[in-house]
């Protein structure tokens, strides 16, 4: 008997084989175990991933519109600045993205 | 749906589809569909151990948690085994790190014991060393294409190899194995 070269089939008797010496104990005990785990697994839905970021988004979005409301109204509205200057908090003058704004510092600068 | 309700001509990707909707049952269904491959292919990695156990289930959890990244214009399982492969993979370079830094007192015995030195017995000892000697690949080449029935295509995606090289990977392995067996000889030098 001569040894093949490539064969295009699947050797059925070499499956056999394989699967004989592959085959572990109790494959329905291996099944249940890993669709177990998969059930423990608590696989992360987009929701979660929202959920676990919204109390850091929340505060974020809070603080942007908060900018966003301080940086506009003088715009809008230059007769109110100094209202604006009365009622801002100490963290006007520190907080580098108010510092960054031209509107800002001349409001600031005025107010001296 | 109840798996029991699942028609068993529900195809790798609807489940999958339903699976990435945060299915866990038709997950479930791919893993009684797939287990028993998964497991053999991990064992041909890394030999009868729990180590192969743990390492198929690895793999199911990592699908699992990337099947919302599964592409359904492919096929399910070379992708599903791939992972399971690749588990098994790493594992077996995490071992020869360990190896690499404890070296072992002892080392293992491939004799056969006395006690099951019957011809069938012999036999698959035979093949089973034979098996562990050939390199991972030759071995997870060959259990898909023998044992699982896997096309040269399918076996490339999951060993990230072109599909000649996995051709080259299965006659290999099946020389060696065939040779070991004794089932062949072999052949002359031209």
């Amino acid at each position: 008997m001569r040894e093949p070269s490539f064969d295009h089939a699947p050797d059925r008797a070499m499956g056999d084989l394989l699967r004989q010496a592959l085959d572990g104990p109790a494959p329905e005990a291996f099944v249940a175990r890993v669709r177990s785990a998969i059930g423990h697994d608590g696989r992360e839905t987009s929701w979660d991933v929202l959920g676990r970021w919204a109390p850091a988004g929340l505060v974020a979005a809070g603080v942007a519109a908060a900018l966003v409301w301080m940086l506009l109204r003088p715009a809008a509205d230059p007769r109110d600045n100094g209202s604006m200057l009365a009622s801002a908090p100490v963290q006007m003058e520190v907080t580098p993205q108010q510092a960054e704004s031209d509107v800002l510092t001349a409001t600031l600068l005025e107010g001296r | 749906m109840e798996p029991s309700l699942r028609t068993p001509d529900q195809t790798d990707t609807e489940l999958a589809i339903a699976a990435a909707r945060g299915d866990g049952d038709a997950f479930g269904v791919l893993v009684e569909r797939y287990g028993l491959a998964a497991r053999r292919v991990a064992r041909a990695v890394l030999g009868h151990g729990d180590d192969a156990d743990d390492a198929a289930q690895d793999g199911f959890i990592a699908a699992w948690r990337a099947i919302g990244q599964f592409d359904i214009a492919r096929p399910f399982r070379p992708w599903l085994m791939r992972i399971v492969a690749n588990a098994a993979l790493d594992l077996v370079r995490r071992r020869k790190v360990r190896r690499a830094v404890t070296i072992p007192e002892t080392v293992e015995s491939r004799q056969i014991s006395p006690d099951r030195a019957t011809e069938d017995a012999i036999f698959r000892e035979r093949f089973s060393a034979a098996l562990s000697g050939l390199p991972e690949r030759q071995r997870v080449a060959v259990v898909l294409f023998d044992a699982e029935g896997y096309g040269h295509a399918e076996i490339a995606e999951v060993l990230g190899v072109p599909e000649g090289t996995v051709r080259s990977y299965v006659f290999h392995a099946r020389r060696a194995l065939r040779r070991a067996l004794g089932v062949y000889r072999e052949e002359p030098d031209a």
